[in-house]
Protein backbone atom coordinates (compact mmCIF):
# COMPACT_ATOMS: atom_id res chain seq x y z
CA UNK A 1 0.00 0.00 0.00
CA UNK A 2 2.99 2.31 0.36
CA UNK A 3 5.91 2.77 -2.03
CA UNK A 4 9.10 3.02 0.01
CA UNK A 5 11.26 4.31 -2.84
CA UNK A 6 8.80 7.15 -3.36
CA UNK A 7 8.62 7.81 0.37
CA UNK A 8 12.41 8.04 0.54
CA UNK A 9 12.44 10.43 -2.40
CA UNK A 10 9.71 12.60 -0.87
CA UNK A 11 11.63 12.69 2.39
CA UNK A 12 14.81 13.65 0.57
CA UNK A 13 13.24 16.57 -1.25
CA UNK A 14 11.24 17.87 1.72
CA UNK A 15 13.24 17.34 4.91
CA UNK A 16 15.01 20.70 4.67
CA UNK A 17 11.66 22.40 4.48
CA UNK A 18 10.66 20.58 7.69
CA UNK A 19 13.84 21.62 9.47
CA UNK A 20 13.40 25.27 8.52
CA UNK A 21 9.93 25.36 10.03
CA UNK A 22 11.05 23.51 13.10
CA UNK A 23 13.90 25.98 13.62
CA UNK A 24 11.68 29.03 13.21
CA UNK A 25 9.18 27.61 15.65
CA UNK A 26 11.89 26.60 18.10
CA UNK A 27 13.10 30.17 18.14
CA UNK A 28 9.65 31.59 18.79
CA UNK A 29 8.94 28.97 21.41
CA UNK A 30 12.10 29.68 23.37
CA UNK A 31 11.43 33.40 23.34
CA UNK A 32 7.79 33.21 24.31
CA UNK A 33 8.07 30.52 26.96
CA UNK A 34 10.87 32.31 28.77
CA UNK A 35 8.85 35.54 28.62
CA UNK A 36 6.59 34.10 31.31
CA UNK A 37 7.27 35.61 34.66
CA UNK A 38 5.10 34.22 37.45
CA UNK A 39 5.45 37.35 39.53
CA UNK A 40 4.74 39.68 36.70
CA UNK A 41 1.65 38.10 35.20
CA UNK A 42 -0.28 41.06 36.44
CA UNK A 43 2.02 43.51 34.73
CA UNK A 44 1.68 41.43 31.55
CA UNK A 45 -2.05 41.82 31.81
CA UNK A 46 -1.63 45.54 32.34
CA UNK A 47 0.51 45.64 29.22
CA UNK A 48 -2.18 43.80 27.27
CA UNK A 49 -4.79 46.24 28.54
CA UNK A 50 -2.74 49.07 27.14
CA UNK A 51 -2.96 47.52 23.67
CA UNK A 52 -6.12 47.96 21.58
CA UNK A 53 -8.61 45.37 22.76
CA UNK A 54 -9.34 44.22 19.19
CA UNK A 55 -5.72 43.30 18.55
CA UNK A 56 -5.48 41.29 21.74
CA UNK A 57 -8.70 39.48 20.98
CA UNK A 58 -7.83 38.75 17.38
CA UNK A 59 -4.61 37.07 18.46
CA UNK A 60 -6.57 35.07 20.99
CA UNK A 61 -4.34 36.34 23.81
CA UNK A 62 -7.31 37.24 25.96
CA UNK A 63 -7.91 34.03 27.83
CA UNK A 64 -4.76 34.40 29.81
CA UNK A 65 -4.99 32.69 33.14
CA UNK A 66 -2.54 33.31 35.87
CA UNK A 67 -1.13 29.77 35.56
CA UNK A 68 1.88 28.90 33.44
CA UNK A 69 -0.12 26.40 31.38
CA UNK A 70 -2.77 29.06 30.82
CA UNK A 71 -0.07 31.43 29.65
CA UNK A 72 1.20 28.83 27.15
CA UNK A 73 -2.32 27.99 26.03
CA UNK A 74 -3.03 31.56 25.08
CA UNK A 75 0.33 32.70 23.75
CA UNK A 76 1.47 29.57 21.92
CA UNK A 77 -1.69 27.60 21.21
CA UNK A 78 -3.91 30.57 20.45
CA UNK A 79 -1.93 31.87 17.51
CA UNK A 80 1.63 30.75 16.87
CA UNK A 81 1.11 27.04 16.89
CA UNK A 82 -1.85 27.47 14.60
CA UNK A 83 -0.42 29.81 12.00
CA UNK A 84 3.08 28.46 11.41
CA UNK A 85 2.32 24.75 11.13
CA UNK A 86 -0.68 25.71 8.98
CA UNK A 87 1.63 27.41 6.49
CA UNK A 88 3.93 24.40 6.62
CA UNK A 89 1.09 21.98 5.93
CA UNK A 90 -0.34 23.99 3.05
CA UNK A 91 2.95 24.42 1.23
CA UNK A 92 4.03 20.84 1.83
CA UNK A 93 0.78 19.36 0.56
CA UNK A 94 1.05 21.31 -2.64
CA UNK A 95 4.59 20.01 -3.14
CA UNK A 96 3.48 16.44 -2.54
CA UNK A 97 0.80 16.07 -5.21
CA UNK A 98 -0.31 19.07 -7.24
CA UNK A 99 3.25 20.04 -8.13
CA UNK A 100 3.96 16.58 -9.53
CA UNK A 101 0.95 16.85 -11.82
CA UNK A 102 1.67 20.44 -12.73
CA UNK A 103 5.23 19.77 -13.86
CA UNK A 104 4.58 16.34 -15.32
CA UNK A 105 6.73 14.26 -12.99
CA UNK A 106 3.61 12.34 -11.92
CA UNK A 107 3.73 10.70 -15.37
CA UNK A 108 7.00 9.01 -14.44
CA UNK A 109 5.74 7.90 -11.05
CA UNK A 110 2.61 6.37 -12.57
CA UNK A 111 4.51 4.84 -15.49
CA UNK A 112 6.08 2.54 -12.92
CA UNK A 113 4.11 -0.49 -11.75
CA UNK A 114 2.60 1.41 -8.81
CA UNK A 115 -1.10 2.18 -8.69
CA UNK A 116 -2.38 5.72 -8.32
CA UNK A 117 -3.76 4.74 -4.93
CA UNK A 118 -0.35 3.60 -3.78
CA UNK A 119 1.40 6.76 -5.01
CA UNK A 120 -1.10 9.16 -3.47
CA UNK A 121 -1.35 7.12 -0.25
CA UNK A 122 2.43 7.26 0.10
CA UNK A 123 2.32 11.04 -0.21
CA UNK A 124 -0.47 11.21 2.35
CA UNK A 125 1.53 9.08 4.77
CA UNK A 126 4.43 11.48 4.39
CA UNK A 127 2.16 14.45 5.06
CA UNK A 128 0.59 12.88 8.15
CA UNK A 129 3.91 11.61 9.49
CA UNK A 130 5.57 14.98 9.07
CA UNK A 131 2.70 16.81 10.79
CA UNK A 132 2.89 14.35 13.69
CA UNK A 133 6.66 14.78 13.86
CA UNK A 134 6.46 18.56 13.71
CA UNK A 135 3.81 18.82 16.43
CA UNK A 136 5.50 16.08 18.46
CA UNK A 137 8.86 17.87 18.31
CA UNK A 138 7.23 21.13 19.31
CA UNK A 139 5.54 19.45 22.26
CA UNK A 140 8.78 17.91 23.50
CA UNK A 141 10.64 21.14 22.87
CA UNK A 142 8.13 23.30 24.68
CA UNK A 143 8.09 20.86 27.57
CA UNK A 144 11.88 20.82 27.89
CA UNK A 145 12.19 24.60 27.66
CA UNK A 146 9.39 25.02 30.20
CA UNK A 147 10.95 22.55 32.64
CA UNK A 148 14.33 24.21 32.36
CA UNK A 149 12.95 27.72 32.76
CA UNK A 150 10.31 26.99 35.39
CA UNK A 151 10.77 23.47 36.82
CA UNK A 152 7.55 21.79 37.93
CA UNK A 153 5.33 24.69 37.00
CA UNK A 154 3.66 23.15 33.97
CA UNK A 155 0.42 21.19 34.29
CA UNK A 156 1.57 18.17 32.28
CA UNK A 157 -1.82 16.54 31.79
CA UNK A 158 -3.48 19.68 30.43
CA UNK A 159 -0.44 20.47 28.34
CA UNK A 160 -0.51 17.01 26.72
CA UNK A 161 -4.20 17.36 25.90
CA UNK A 162 -3.56 20.82 24.48
CA UNK A 163 -0.88 19.45 22.19
CA UNK A 164 -2.92 16.48 21.14
CA UNK A 165 -5.74 18.83 20.16
CA UNK A 166 -3.38 21.03 18.17
CA UNK A 167 -2.10 17.93 16.37
CA UNK A 168 -5.63 16.87 15.43
CA UNK A 169 -6.38 20.40 14.25
CA UNK A 170 -3.38 20.34 11.92
CA UNK A 171 -4.20 16.90 10.61
CA UNK A 172 -7.62 18.32 9.72
CA UNK A 173 -6.10 21.41 8.06
CA UNK A 174 -3.77 19.05 6.19
CA UNK A 175 -6.75 17.04 5.00
CA UNK A 176 -8.34 20.13 3.43
CA UNK A 177 -5.12 20.98 1.61
CA UNK A 178 -4.69 17.32 0.63
CA UNK A 179 -8.20 17.03 -0.79
CA UNK A 180 -7.70 20.23 -2.75
CA UNK A 181 -4.40 18.96 -4.10
CA UNK A 182 -6.11 15.75 -5.21
CA UNK A 183 -8.97 17.55 -6.93
CA UNK A 184 -7.09 20.25 -8.83
CA UNK A 185 -4.45 19.65 -11.47
CA UNK A 186 -2.97 23.11 -11.42
CA UNK A 187 -0.68 24.05 -8.57
CA UNK A 188 -2.38 27.45 -8.65
CA UNK A 189 -5.90 26.13 -8.14
CA UNK A 190 -4.78 23.59 -5.61
CA UNK A 191 -3.14 26.33 -3.56
CA UNK A 192 -6.07 28.71 -3.98
CA UNK A 193 -8.40 26.26 -2.28
CA UNK A 194 -5.98 24.30 -0.13
CA UNK A 195 -4.59 27.51 1.36
CA UNK A 196 -7.64 29.70 0.81
CA UNK A 197 -10.08 27.68 2.89
CA UNK A 198 -7.89 27.32 6.02
CA UNK A 199 -6.80 30.97 5.81
CA UNK A 200 -10.40 32.09 5.38
CA UNK A 201 -11.35 30.02 8.43
CA UNK A 202 -8.55 31.61 10.32
CA UNK A 203 -9.55 35.16 9.36
CA UNK A 204 -13.14 34.46 10.29
CA UNK A 205 -11.93 33.16 13.63
CA UNK A 206 -9.92 36.34 14.25
CA UNK A 207 -12.84 38.55 13.21
CA UNK A 208 -15.19 36.50 15.35
CA UNK A 209 -12.95 37.04 18.36
CA UNK A 210 -12.99 40.79 17.91
CA UNK A 211 -16.57 41.84 17.52
CA UNK A 212 -19.72 40.59 19.17
CA UNK A 213 -21.68 41.07 15.98
CA UNK A 214 -19.43 38.77 14.02
CA UNK A 215 -18.73 36.31 16.79
CA UNK A 216 -21.40 33.90 15.52
CA UNK A 217 -19.26 33.37 12.40
CA UNK A 218 -16.49 31.65 14.24
CA UNK A 219 -18.75 28.73 15.05
CA UNK A 220 -18.51 27.70 11.42
CA UNK A 221 -14.77 27.21 11.17
CA UNK A 222 -12.46 24.35 11.85
CA UNK A 223 -10.67 26.44 14.47
CA UNK A 224 -13.73 26.74 16.63
CA UNK A 225 -13.53 22.99 17.24
CA UNK A 226 -10.08 23.37 18.78
CA UNK A 227 -10.63 25.52 21.80
CA UNK A 228 -7.67 25.99 24.19
CA UNK A 229 -9.95 27.60 26.76
CA UNK A 230 -12.24 24.61 27.15
CA UNK A 231 -9.19 22.36 27.34
CA UNK A 232 -7.85 24.49 30.21
CA UNK A 233 -11.19 24.33 31.92
CA UNK A 234 -11.32 20.56 31.41
CA UNK A 235 -14.68 20.92 29.67
CA UNK A 236 -16.68 17.79 28.83
CA UNK A 237 -16.91 18.88 25.19
CA UNK A 238 -13.20 18.31 24.61
CA UNK A 239 -13.33 14.59 23.71
CA UNK A 240 -16.22 15.27 21.34
CA UNK A 241 -14.38 18.06 19.56
CA UNK A 242 -11.28 15.87 19.26
CA UNK A 243 -13.36 13.08 17.76
CA UNK A 244 -14.91 15.58 15.35
CA UNK A 245 -11.49 16.78 14.16
CA UNK A 246 -10.36 13.19 13.73
CA UNK A 247 -13.43 12.22 11.72
CA UNK A 248 -13.19 15.30 9.48
CA UNK A 249 -9.54 14.54 8.78
CA UNK A 250 -10.13 10.84 8.10
CA UNK A 251 -13.03 11.56 5.74
CA UNK A 252 -11.20 14.23 3.76
CA UNK A 253 -8.03 12.13 3.37
CA UNK A 254 -10.13 9.21 2.16
CA UNK A 255 -12.05 11.47 -0.21
CA UNK A 256 -8.77 12.82 -1.62
CA UNK A 257 -7.46 9.33 -2.37
CA UNK A 258 -10.79 8.31 -3.90
CA UNK A 259 -10.93 11.34 -6.17
CA UNK A 260 -7.31 11.10 -7.23
CA UNK A 261 -7.86 7.48 -8.14
CA UNK A 262 -10.86 8.28 -10.34
CA UNK A 263 -10.00 11.50 -12.11
CA UNK A 264 -8.44 12.30 -15.47
CA UNK A 265 -4.77 13.14 -15.15
CA UNK A 266 -3.45 15.61 -17.71
CA UNK A 267 0.07 14.26 -17.55
CA UNK B 1 -8.45 -21.32 -38.01
CA UNK B 2 -5.41 -22.01 -35.90
CA UNK B 3 -6.23 -20.69 -32.45
CA UNK B 4 -6.87 -17.05 -31.58
CA UNK B 5 -3.83 -14.86 -31.65
CA UNK B 6 -4.22 -12.16 -29.04
CA UNK B 7 -3.09 -8.72 -30.04
CA UNK B 8 -0.52 -7.19 -27.73
CA UNK B 9 -2.18 -3.82 -27.88
CA UNK B 10 -5.77 -3.12 -28.79
CA UNK B 11 -7.64 0.14 -29.05
CA UNK B 12 -11.38 -0.49 -29.29
CA UNK B 13 -13.70 2.30 -30.41
CA UNK B 14 -11.85 4.48 -27.94
CA UNK B 15 -13.49 7.84 -27.33
CA UNK B 16 -12.36 10.63 -25.04
CA UNK B 17 -14.55 13.64 -25.63
CA UNK B 18 -13.44 16.97 -24.17
CA UNK B 19 -16.36 18.75 -25.79
CA UNK B 20 -16.10 21.33 -28.52
CA UNK B 21 -14.92 18.62 -30.96
CA UNK B 22 -11.74 18.24 -28.95
CA UNK B 23 -10.58 14.78 -28.02
CA UNK B 24 -10.42 11.46 -29.82
CA UNK B 25 -13.38 9.70 -31.34
CA UNK B 26 -14.08 6.06 -31.99
CA UNK B 27 -10.47 5.05 -32.54
CA UNK B 28 -9.78 1.41 -33.33
CA UNK B 29 -6.51 -0.29 -34.17
CA UNK B 30 -4.40 -3.14 -32.88
CA UNK B 31 -0.76 -4.15 -32.76
CA UNK B 32 0.98 -7.51 -32.63
CA UNK B 33 4.46 -8.53 -31.62
CA UNK B 34 7.16 -6.88 -33.71
CA UNK B 35 4.79 -4.16 -34.83
CA UNK B 36 6.27 -0.71 -34.83
CA UNK B 37 3.41 1.71 -35.23
CA UNK B 38 4.05 5.33 -36.11
CA UNK B 39 1.32 7.67 -34.96
CA UNK B 40 1.21 10.73 -37.15
CA UNK B 41 -0.86 13.85 -37.12
CA UNK B 42 -0.66 17.57 -36.53
CA UNK B 43 -0.22 18.94 -33.02
CA UNK B 44 -3.49 18.79 -31.14
CA UNK B 45 -4.92 16.02 -33.31
CA UNK B 46 -5.19 13.65 -30.36
CA UNK B 47 -2.03 11.51 -30.43
CA UNK B 48 -1.07 12.33 -26.87
CA UNK B 49 -4.64 11.87 -25.63
CA UNK B 50 -4.62 8.38 -27.14
CA UNK B 51 -1.27 7.54 -25.55
CA UNK B 52 -2.48 8.83 -22.18
CA UNK B 53 -5.50 6.53 -22.40
CA UNK B 54 -3.10 3.64 -23.04
CA UNK B 55 -1.19 4.66 -19.92
CA UNK B 56 -4.38 4.67 -17.85
CA UNK B 57 -4.16 8.38 -17.07
CA UNK B 58 -7.53 9.24 -18.63
CA UNK B 59 -11.01 7.76 -18.32
CA UNK B 60 -12.42 7.00 -21.78
CA UNK B 61 -16.01 8.05 -22.48
CA UNK B 62 -16.56 5.00 -24.63
CA UNK B 63 -15.03 1.51 -24.77
CA UNK B 64 -11.40 0.97 -23.89
CA UNK B 65 -7.87 0.04 -24.77
CA UNK B 66 -6.16 -3.18 -23.77
CA UNK B 67 -2.52 -4.12 -23.44
CA UNK B 68 -1.75 -7.82 -23.21
CA UNK B 69 -5.46 -8.38 -22.67
CA UNK B 70 -5.71 -6.06 -19.65
CA UNK B 71 -7.79 -2.89 -19.49
CA UNK B 72 -5.43 0.07 -19.48
CA UNK B 73 -7.49 2.15 -17.07
CA UNK B 74 -8.43 -0.58 -14.60
CA UNK B 75 -5.24 -2.62 -14.50
CA UNK B 76 -2.68 0.13 -14.92
CA UNK B 77 -0.48 -1.22 -12.14
CA UNK B 78 -0.11 -4.68 -13.72
CA UNK B 79 0.29 -3.42 -17.25
CA UNK B 80 3.09 -1.00 -16.33
CA UNK B 81 5.40 -3.89 -15.49
CA UNK B 82 5.67 -4.52 -19.22
CA UNK B 83 5.65 -0.97 -20.53
CA UNK B 84 8.33 1.55 -21.27
CA UNK B 85 6.79 5.01 -21.45
CA UNK B 86 8.26 8.22 -22.67
CA UNK B 87 6.00 11.19 -21.97
CA UNK B 88 5.76 14.26 -24.13
CA UNK B 89 6.61 16.58 -21.25
CA UNK B 90 10.24 16.48 -20.29
CA UNK B 91 10.12 18.67 -17.21
CA UNK B 92 10.59 16.52 -14.14
CA UNK B 93 12.26 16.27 -10.73
CA UNK B 94 14.37 19.34 -11.34
CA UNK B 95 16.37 19.16 -8.17
CA UNK B 96 17.58 15.60 -8.79
CA UNK B 97 20.64 14.50 -10.71
CA UNK B 98 20.24 12.18 -13.68
CA UNK B 99 21.54 9.30 -11.59
CA UNK B 100 19.13 10.06 -8.73
CA UNK B 101 16.26 10.05 -11.17
CA UNK B 102 17.25 6.75 -12.77
CA UNK B 103 17.80 5.26 -9.30
CA UNK B 104 14.32 6.35 -8.27
CA UNK B 105 12.73 4.91 -11.39
CA UNK B 106 14.68 1.68 -11.01
CA UNK B 107 13.67 1.28 -7.39
CA UNK B 108 10.03 2.08 -8.14
CA UNK B 109 10.19 -0.71 -10.71
CA UNK B 110 12.02 -2.96 -8.31
CA UNK B 111 14.70 -3.24 -10.98
CA UNK B 112 17.89 -4.89 -9.76
CA UNK B 113 19.92 -5.33 -12.94
CA UNK B 114 21.70 -2.19 -14.01
CA UNK B 115 23.70 -3.51 -17.02
CA UNK B 116 21.16 -2.33 -19.55
CA UNK B 117 20.92 1.07 -17.93
CA UNK B 118 24.69 1.45 -18.04
CA UNK B 119 24.74 0.40 -21.70
CA UNK B 120 22.02 2.88 -22.61
CA UNK B 121 23.66 5.76 -20.75
CA UNK B 122 26.86 4.94 -22.56
CA UNK B 123 25.20 4.60 -25.93
CA UNK B 124 23.45 7.95 -25.72
CA UNK B 125 26.54 9.61 -24.23
CA UNK B 126 24.43 10.82 -21.37
CA UNK B 127 26.01 12.67 -18.49
CA UNK B 128 24.00 11.51 -15.50
CA UNK B 129 25.97 13.36 -12.83
CA UNK B 130 24.46 16.80 -13.32
CA UNK B 131 21.25 18.24 -11.96
CA UNK B 132 18.29 17.78 -14.28
CA UNK B 133 17.45 21.49 -13.95
CA UNK B 134 20.72 22.36 -15.67
CA UNK B 135 20.40 19.84 -18.50
CA UNK B 136 19.69 20.84 -22.09
CA UNK B 137 16.46 19.74 -23.74
CA UNK B 138 18.31 17.03 -25.66
CA UNK B 139 19.97 15.75 -22.51
CA UNK B 140 16.64 15.54 -20.69
CA UNK B 141 15.19 13.68 -23.65
CA UNK B 142 18.02 11.13 -23.52
CA UNK B 143 17.40 10.69 -19.82
CA UNK B 144 13.72 10.02 -20.51
CA UNK B 145 14.71 7.48 -23.18
CA UNK B 146 17.01 5.62 -20.79
CA UNK B 147 14.26 5.59 -18.18
CA UNK B 148 11.77 4.15 -20.69
CA UNK B 149 14.13 1.46 -22.00
CA UNK B 150 16.22 0.38 -19.02
CA UNK B 151 13.86 -2.30 -17.69
CA UNK B 152 13.66 -4.09 -21.04
CA UNK B 153 9.84 -3.95 -21.31
CA UNK B 154 7.75 -5.85 -23.87
CA UNK B 155 5.80 -2.82 -25.05
CA UNK B 156 6.96 0.74 -25.66
CA UNK B 157 4.73 3.79 -25.72
CA UNK B 158 6.79 6.73 -26.87
CA UNK B 159 5.45 10.26 -27.30
CA UNK B 160 7.73 12.11 -29.72
CA UNK B 161 10.83 10.25 -28.58
CA UNK B 162 13.39 12.14 -30.63
CA UNK B 163 12.16 15.67 -29.95
CA UNK B 164 15.21 17.75 -29.09
CA UNK B 165 17.79 15.14 -30.16
CA UNK B 166 20.52 16.04 -32.62
CA UNK B 167 20.70 13.99 -35.88
CA UNK B 168 23.48 11.78 -34.53
CA UNK B 169 21.44 10.83 -31.50
CA UNK B 170 18.30 10.40 -33.60
CA UNK B 171 20.28 7.81 -35.48
CA UNK B 172 21.31 6.05 -32.27
CA UNK B 173 17.67 6.02 -31.30
CA UNK B 174 16.52 4.55 -34.63
CA UNK B 175 19.10 1.77 -34.27
CA UNK B 176 17.85 1.05 -30.77
CA UNK B 177 14.26 0.78 -32.03
CA UNK B 178 15.30 -1.59 -34.80
CA UNK B 179 17.08 -3.82 -32.27
CA UNK B 180 14.04 -3.89 -30.03
CA UNK B 181 11.84 -4.72 -33.00
CA UNK B 182 14.12 -7.66 -33.81
CA UNK B 183 13.70 -8.88 -30.24
CA UNK B 184 9.94 -9.04 -30.83
CA UNK B 185 8.94 -5.90 -28.95
CA UNK B 186 5.81 -3.95 -29.74
CA UNK B 187 6.42 -0.25 -30.21
CA UNK B 188 3.94 2.58 -30.54
CA UNK B 189 5.36 6.02 -31.12
CA UNK B 190 4.08 9.38 -32.14
CA UNK B 191 6.43 11.38 -34.27
CA UNK B 192 6.98 14.23 -36.68
CA UNK B 193 10.25 12.86 -37.95
CA UNK B 194 10.20 11.42 -41.47
CA UNK B 195 13.52 9.62 -41.22
CA UNK B 196 12.63 8.00 -37.96
CA UNK B 197 9.19 6.80 -39.01
CA UNK B 198 10.16 5.53 -42.44
CA UNK B 199 13.19 3.68 -41.07
CA UNK B 200 11.52 2.08 -38.07
CA UNK B 201 7.79 1.70 -38.52
CA UNK B 202 5.98 -1.00 -40.46
CA UNK B 203 2.58 0.58 -39.88
CA UNK B 204 1.48 4.16 -39.76
CA UNK B 205 -1.70 5.58 -38.29
CA UNK B 206 -2.83 9.03 -39.28
CA UNK B 207 -4.96 10.98 -36.86
CA UNK B 208 -6.71 14.18 -37.69
CA UNK B 209 -9.07 16.21 -35.50
CA UNK B 210 -9.37 13.24 -33.18
CA UNK B 211 -10.28 10.76 -35.90
CA UNK B 212 -8.05 7.99 -37.12
CA UNK B 213 -8.14 8.67 -40.86
CA UNK B 214 -6.06 5.73 -41.98
CA UNK B 215 -3.88 2.87 -40.83
CA UNK B 216 -1.50 1.82 -43.58
CA UNK B 217 1.55 -0.30 -44.17
CA UNK B 218 4.51 2.03 -44.43
CA UNK B 219 5.45 0.73 -47.90
CA UNK B 220 2.17 1.66 -49.46
CA UNK B 221 2.47 5.12 -48.00
CA UNK B 222 6.03 5.60 -49.16
CA UNK B 223 4.97 4.66 -52.65
CA UNK B 224 2.59 7.60 -52.78
CA UNK B 225 5.11 10.02 -51.38
CA UNK B 226 5.84 12.86 -53.73
CA UNK B 227 9.49 13.76 -54.15
CA UNK B 228 10.92 16.87 -55.71
CA UNK B 229 14.09 16.65 -57.82
CA UNK B 230 16.22 19.62 -58.71
CA UNK B 231 18.19 18.78 -61.84
CA UNK B 232 21.01 21.02 -62.99
CA UNK B 233 21.83 20.80 -66.70
CA UNK B 234 24.96 21.93 -68.48
CA UNK B 235 23.14 24.03 -71.09
CA UNK B 236 19.91 25.98 -71.52
CA UNK B 237 19.01 23.91 -74.56
CA UNK B 238 19.06 20.73 -72.51
CA UNK B 239 17.02 22.29 -69.76
CA UNK B 240 14.36 23.55 -72.16
CA UNK B 241 14.17 20.26 -74.03
CA UNK B 242 13.77 18.43 -70.73
CA UNK B 243 10.99 20.81 -69.67
CA UNK B 244 9.04 19.94 -72.79
CA UNK B 245 9.38 16.20 -72.26
CA UNK B 246 8.31 16.09 -68.61
CA UNK B 247 4.94 17.70 -67.93
CA UNK B 248 5.29 18.07 -64.10
CA UNK B 249 8.31 20.36 -64.20
CA UNK B 250 9.32 24.00 -64.14
CA UNK B 251 12.43 26.16 -64.23
CA UNK B 252 13.75 26.67 -60.72
CA UNK B 253 16.84 28.73 -61.48
CA UNK B 254 19.74 29.14 -63.90
CA UNK B 255 20.01 25.75 -65.65
CA UNK B 256 17.96 24.17 -62.87
CA UNK B 257 14.70 22.35 -63.46
CA UNK B 258 12.41 21.18 -60.69
CA UNK B 259 10.27 18.13 -61.23
CA UNK B 260 8.09 16.08 -58.93
CA UNK B 261 7.16 12.43 -59.07
CA UNK B 262 5.16 10.00 -57.04
CA UNK B 263 6.24 6.37 -56.98
CA UNK B 264 7.98 4.99 -60.07
CA UNK B 265 10.96 7.04 -61.19
CA UNK B 266 12.19 4.95 -64.14
CA UNK B 267 10.83 7.30 -66.77
CA UNK B 268 12.60 10.24 -65.13
CA UNK B 269 15.93 8.41 -65.17
CA UNK B 270 15.49 7.43 -68.80
CA UNK B 271 14.65 10.98 -69.80
CA UNK B 272 17.60 12.40 -67.89
CA UNK B 273 19.89 9.94 -69.63
CA UNK B 274 19.37 11.80 -72.90
CA UNK B 275 20.95 14.98 -71.55
CA UNK B 276 24.10 16.22 -69.88
CA UNK B 277 23.24 16.43 -66.21
CA UNK B 278 25.60 18.16 -63.81
CA UNK B 279 23.77 17.62 -60.52
CA UNK B 280 20.61 16.17 -58.94
CA UNK B 281 19.17 17.10 -55.60
CA UNK B 282 16.23 15.36 -53.98
CA UNK B 283 13.98 16.96 -51.45
CA UNK B 284 11.29 14.86 -49.88
CA UNK B 285 8.47 16.73 -48.28
CA UNK B 286 7.66 16.19 -44.67
CA UNK B 287 6.04 12.78 -44.36
CA UNK B 288 3.19 14.09 -42.35
CA UNK B 289 2.41 16.85 -44.78
CA UNK B 290 2.41 14.37 -47.62
CA UNK B 291 0.09 12.00 -45.81
CA UNK B 292 -2.16 14.79 -44.68
CA UNK B 293 -2.61 15.95 -48.24
CA UNK B 294 -3.23 12.42 -49.33
CA UNK B 295 -5.89 11.69 -46.75
CA UNK B 296 -7.11 14.94 -45.39
CA UNK B 297 -8.86 16.56 -48.33
CA UNK B 298 -6.48 19.48 -48.16
CA UNK B 299 -8.07 21.70 -45.54
CA UNK B 300 -4.60 22.44 -44.18
CA UNK B 301 -3.24 23.57 -47.53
Amino acid sequence: MISFPLFRQTLKSNYKFFIIFLLILTMYFSVIITMYDPINVESMQLLLQSLPKEVVNAMNFNLIGSTFTGFLASYLYGFLIIVFPMIYTIILTNRLIAKHIDNGSMAYLLASPNSRKKVVFTQMIYLVTSIILLMGSLFVLAYIIAEIAYPGLIDVRTFVILNFGALLLHLAIGSIAFLSSCIFNDSKDSLAFGAGIPILFFLIQMLGNVGDKLSFLKNFTLFSIFNPQSILEGSASVPISFAALFIIAALLYAAGIFIFNKKDLPI
Amino acid sequence: MGGMTLSILEVNELTKDYGNHKGIFNITFSMDERDVFGYLGPNGAGKTTNLRCLMGFLNPNHRNCLIMGMDCRLEQENIQKNIGYLPEEIAFFDEMTGDNFLDLMASMRNLKHMERRIQLVDRFQLDTMGKIRKMSKGMKQKLAIVSAFMHDPKVYILDEPTAGLDPLMQNVFVELILEEKKKGKTILMSSHNFEEVSRTCNKVGIIRDGNLVAVEEIHSLLSVQKKNYFITFTSNEDANAFLKMIPDSRMAGELVVETWITGDMNSLIKTMGQFNVRDIQVSSRNLEEVFMRYYGGGSHD
